[in-house]
C-alpha cells in the first residue's frame, strides 16, 4: 500500500493539461538518429530510497531499475521464464539445495572480483536482516554458502523449485564485500552492472556513470540521473517538458495529455495487479456461492474499466491477467446479467434485513467511485450497499479478523518473486497470512501445494491456472479491473523496454540519439 | 524587557514539548499498527510477517512503554542527538538541516517578494482610497486569497513550464527551480499582506501627529515618508513573523507538487510513515523556529512602537 497525493491534487494538473490539449513541437518523434554515447538520460521514479540503501528494502529497486544491481538470474518477461545473469547456470543438487555457478570474469565497480565468496557474503547480509526480504528471508532460505571458488549453495528448509525464481529478485542483488563494511550498505562504487552510483542528493535524486568495465557489453548512454518525484501528475509534466526522459507509473488522468504528444511515447503493459472486490467468504450472506456468483453477475465490468479507469484497464476474467502464462485458458470477464443475479439471490434465500458494506481504500482514490458503482450495481438486484472510506491501516485488523462484508483493495502477484506462488499461498490457502476472503478449499490448497514442488515450469502455471479456476468456480471475490502498468518516454529514447514492475529501466543497451 | 524574554524562554521550552509530544502520539492514536505502518514504508506490499513485525519493534524499542519512549528521546535530544529516522536509518539531523535550508530559503524569498510588492499595493490603495486603483488592487488581492496553492501550482506548471518552456516544472536544481514554488507561496501573503498596509496606512493617514504635522508645513509626500508609512507598515511585521513560522512547515503542498525535499514534506512523510524521530525532530525545528521569530517580531514591533514596550515593562 503506497500514499499518493489525494486525487484531487493530482488530477488539478492533469485536468488542465487536458483541457488545454497541451503539447509543443520539436524534434520529430520516434526518430531512428545514430545513439550519442555521451548523452544522459533523467528517469522520474515514483519512489525515494529507504533504509539508507538497505538490499532487503524497497531502495533495491532503485539501484536495480538504474543499471546498478544485478542478481544472480533475472526474470525475463518477453520469455516468461528465468534467464541467466550474474550466475550462468543453476541446478539442484539435491531437494534441499541449490548451487549456481558465478559467471567468470565480473568485476565489480572497485575493481573486485566477483567470486562465488563475495556473492555468499551478499546474500548473507540480506538474509540476516532484521526485516528480511519477502523473497529471500530465513522462512524460505535456510542458509547460503560458498562451496569453491564459483559455486554459491543455497539451502531450503523445505524442498522448492522457485529457488532461481528468489534469486532473480531485486533484494538479492550482489554488492561487492567492500559495501558492507560500514554500519550500513552502501552501494556506490559496488555494483555490477553497466551504471555506476556516483552520487545522491538525499531525497532527490541518484546520479550514475557508465561503467566502462561492463561484463555484458558496451553501454551505450555516458550516465543517467534517477529522480524521485512522488506525485504521478508532476512525472507526466516532467516527461511532456523533456525534463525526464523516462517517467515511470504515469497516472491514468495523465494519459490524453501525454498521448496527444508526438514528442512523448505512451507504454502500457498488462500489471500484475487486479482491482478486486474481496468479499468476506466466512460471514453471511457472503457465505453463500449463489450469494457471492449474485454479486458478481450483478456487475458491470466493462462499464466500470471504461469509466472510472478511463481505459486503462481491462475488465478482469478472474485472478490472472489474460497476458500471464498461468491465466486461466479461455476465461472472459463476467458480463452483467441482472436477471441471472436475481434468480442466484432467490437460490441463495437472500433478504435485504442489512445494508452490507464496502471498504474503499483512501489510499486508491479511485476506489471511492469504484465503490459508488459497484453500490449502484447491487442496488439494481435489490441489495443495499453502504460506503466506506477508510485508511488501510485502520481497516487491516478487521479485515484479516473477518470483521467486514466486502473491501475493494488490489494486490501485487509478483511483488515478492516472477510467480504467484506467494500470492496464492498467502491470499486464498485456509492457512494464508493474507486471506482476507477467508476462504477455504481442500481441491484449492492441494492443487497449490503441488505446484509448490513442480519444477517444470509449464506444468506449474497449469497448477496455477486450475487453482485460478476453483477460486473463480467459487466467486471467491470479484476481480474487477486488471490494471495495466503505464510509463511515458521520450520519442527519441532507443532500445528502450518497459518492465511493468520497474526492476529494469536504464540497461546496457538503452540508447538515445544526439540532439 | 527580561521578564518578557523569559516568559518567551519559558513559552518556547513548552510549546516545544507540547508539539513533540503531540507528534510522538500520533502514530499511537490514529488507527492501524505503527510498527506495520513503518515496515510499509520500507517495503511496499501488504502481507507483513509477524517475525518482522516483532524483530523491528524489538530494534526500535518500540515495545517498551511510551513514557520510556519519550523521555528517551528527549534525553537524547538534550545532547543535541535527534536519533535516527526509523524508514531511512540516517541521522535525523543529517535529514532536517539540508530541508530547513531549503524551506528558509523558499519562505525568505516569497515572504521578500510579498512584503515588497504590498507595499507597494498597499500604500497605493491607501493613498487612492476609494479611487478605480484602490478598488483594482483590492479585488486582485481578494480574488488570490481565495485561490489554494493545489489549484495554483499546476496552473503555474501549465503555463511556464509546459506552454512558455521557460522554468522547470519540479525538482531543486538551482535559482531557476524556485522561482514557481516560490511564486505561488508568495501569492496568498501578498494578498493578506496588502490588505494590512492598506488599512495601517489609512490609520495613520487619521492620526493627529499626521495631522500635526501637515500644520507645520509638511509637504503631502513629506508627511506620507515619514509619518504615514513607518507607522502604516507596523502591523506588517507582526504578519510577516506569523506567516513566517506558518510556511515553515505549511508548505507541504508546494513542497510535493514541485518535488522539493523542505520541512513541510520531511514533516508529512515523518508522520505518513510513523517515522517518529523524524516528525519530532522535524515539529521541534518548526516550533522552535516559530517561537524564536514571533518573539522577534514582537520585540522590533516593541522597538517601533513605543506604546507597546511600555505595556511589556
Amino acid at each position: 500500500m503506497r500514499f499518493s497525493l489525494p486525487s484531487s491534487l493530482s488530477l488539478g494538473l492533469v485536468a488542465l493539461l487536458s483541457l488545454t490539449g497541451c503539447g509543443f513541437s520539436g524534434s520529430s518523434a520516434g526518430s531512428k538518429q545514430a545513439a550519442d554515447t555521451d548523452q544522459r538520460i533523467v528517469v522520474d521514479n515514483f519512489r525515494a530510497p529507504v533504509a539508507n540503501w538497505a538490499l532487503e528494502s524497497d531502495a533495491a529497486y532503485i539501484l536495480s531499475l538504474s543499471g546498478c544491481l544485478e542478481t544472480l538470474t533475472r526474470y525475463d518477461e518477453s520469455q516468461g521464464k528465468i534467464v541467466p545473469s550474474l550466475a550462468t547456470e543453476w541446478k539442484q543438487a539435491s531437494p534441499l539445495e541449490w548451487d549456481f555457478t558465478i559467471r567468470e570474469g565480473v568485476k565489480f565497480q572497485d575493481g573486485s572480483a566477483l567470486t562465488a565468496g563475495a556473492v555468499a557474503g551478499s546474500l548473507q547480509h540480506v538474509l540476516g536482516a532484521a526485516v528480511p526480504a519477502r523473497a529471500f528471508n530465513p522462512k524460505v532460505v535456510s542458509g547460503v554458502k560458498a562451496i569453491d571458488d564459483r559455486t554459491v549453495r543455497v539451502t531450503t528448509p523445505t524442498e522448492s523449485p522457485l529457488v532461481p525464481y528468489r534469486l532473480a529478485s531485486v533484494n538479492t542483488g550482489v554488492l561487492a564485500p567492500a559495501a558492507f563494511k560500514g554500519e550500513t550498505v552502501d552501494p556506490f562504487g559496488h555494483c555490477t552492472g553497466p551504471f555506476e552510483a556516483v552520487s545522491e542528493k538525499p531525497k532527490q535524486s541518484l546520479t550514475l556513470d557508465r561503467n566502462e568495465e561492463y561484463w555484458g557489453g558496451e553501454v551505450q548512454l555516458a550516465g543517467a540521473e534517477i529522480r524521485f518525484i512522488t506525485d504521478g501528475a508532476a512525472r507526466a509534466a516532467q516527461v511532456q517538458t523533456g525534463e525526464a526522459d523516462v517517467s515511470l507509473s504515469i497516472p491514468v488522468s495523465g494519459l490524453a495529455a501525454l498521448e496527444a504528444d508526438s514528442n512523448v511515447k505512451v507504454l502500457k503493459a498488462d500489471s500484475p495487479r487486479t482491482a478486486t472486490l474481496y468479499m468476506n467468504n466466512g460471514k453471511a450472506p457472503f457465505d453463500d456461492v449463489d450469494f457471492r456468483k449474485a454479486v458478481r453477475s450483478a456487475l458491470d465490468l466493462d462499464a466500470l474499466a471504461s469509466s472510472v479507469y478511463e481505459g486503462a484497464a481491462v475488465a478482469a476474467s478472474g485472478p490472472f491477467a489474460p497476458s500471464e502464462p498461468w491465466a486461466i485458458e479461455g476465461a472472459e470477464a463476467p458480463k452483467k446479467d441482472v436477471e441471472a443475479a436475481k434468480k442466484l439471490l432467490a437460490s441463495a434465500g437472500y433478504t435485504a434485513d442489512r445494508p452490507l458494506e464496502i471498504v474503499a481504500i483512501v489510499e486508491r482514490a479511485e476506489f471511492a467511485d469504484v465503490a459508488t458503482v459497484i453500490q449502484d450495481n447491487l442496488k439494481a438486484v435489490g441489495v443495499p450497499v453502504k460506503i466506506q472510506t477508510k485508511e488501510y491501516a485502520a481497516v487491516e485488523p478487521d479485515l484479516l479478523a473477518g470483521n467486514y462484508d466486502m473491501v475493494l483493495s488490489q494486490r501485487n502477484r509478483l511483488i515478492d518473486i516472477a510467480d504467484p506462488i506467494g500470492f496464492l499461498t498467502a491470499d486464498y490457502t485456509c492457512d494464508g497470512s493474507y486471506n482476507l476472503s477467508h476462504f477455504c478449499n481442500e481441491d484449492y490448497d492441494a492443487t497449490i501445494a503441488k505446484a509448490a514442488k513442480t519444477a517444470d515450469a509449464d506444468e506449474r502455471y497449469r497448477l496455477y491456472a486450475e487453482a485460478g479456476q476453483i477460486l473463480q468456480d467459487q466467486a471467491v471475490n470479484v476481480w474487477l479491473v486488471n490494471e495495466q502498468a503505464i510509463d511515458a518516454v521520450r520519442a527519441d529514447l532507443q532500445s528502450h523496454v518497459q518492465d511493468p514492475l520497474s526492476r529494469y529501466v536504464v540497461r546496457a543497451e538503452t540508447a538515445k540519439s544526439g540532439s | 524587557m527580561m521578564p518578557f524574554l523569559a516568559r518567551r524562554a519559558a513559552a518556547l521550552v513548552a510549546a516545544v514539548l507540547l508539539a513533540s509530544f503531540t507528534v510522538f502520539l500520533i502514530p499511537y492514536v490514529t488507527p492501524g499498527d505503527p510498527v506495520r505502518k513503518i515496515i510499509r514504508s520500507r517495503v511496499a506490499g501488504d502481507v507483513i510477517d509477524d517475525s518482522a513485525v516483532d524483530a523491528l519493534s524489538l530494534q526500535l524499542g518500540l515495545n517498551d512503554p511510551l513514557w520510556t519512549q519519550y523521555l528517551r528521546w528527549l534525553g537524547r535530544l538534550s545532547s543535541g542527538d535527534m536519533g535516527l529516522s526509523y524508514t531511512s536509518r540516517t541521522p535525523v539531523a543529517e535529514q532536517v538541516l539540508p530541508a530547513l535550508w531549503i524551506t528558509l530559503s523558499l519562505v525568505v524569498l516569497a515572504l521578500g517578494a510579498a512584503a515588497a510588492i504590498s507595499v507597494i499595493l498597499g500604500v497605493t490603495a491607501a493613498l487612492q482610497e476609494g479611487r478605480p486603483a484602490d478598488k483594482a488592487i483590492t479585488a486582485v488581492t481578494q480574488a488570490f486569497i481565495a485561490l489554494p496553492e493545489y489549484w495554483l501550482a499546476p496552473l503555474f506548471v501549465l503555463v511556464f513550464a509546459l506552454q512558455l518552456s521557460l522554468l522547470p516544472s519540479a525538482g531543486w536544481e538551482g535559482p531557476h527551480s524556485a522561482v514557481l514554488p516560490v511564486a505561488v507561496l508568495a501569492l496568498r501573503p501578498t494578498s493578506y499582506f496588502t490588505s494590512a498596509v492598506r488599512e495601517g496606512v489609512l490609520e495613520a493617514l487619521s492620526a493627529e501627529h499626521v495631522a500635526a504635522a501637515r500644520s507645520r508645513g509638511l509637504s503631502h509626500l513629506q508627511t506620507v515618508w515619514k509619518h504615514v508609512i513607518p507607522n502604516g507598515l507596523l502591523p506588517l511585521t507582526t504578519l510577516v513573523a506569523v506567516w513566517f513560522a506558518g510556511l515553515l512547515g505549511g508548505s507541504v503542498i508546494v513542497e510535493v507538487i514541485f518535488a522539493i525535499p523542505g520541512m513541510g514534506r520531511l514533516l508529512f512523510d515523518g508522520v505518513l510513515n510513523s517515522d517518529i524521530p523524524l516528525a519530532q525532530g522535524a515539529v521541534v525545528v518548526v516550533v522552535g523556529l516559530a517561537v524564536l521569530l514571533t518573539t522577534a517580531a514582537d520585540l522590533v514591533h516593541g522597538l517601533l512602537n513605543p506604546q507597546i514596550r511600555m505595556s511589556h515593562a
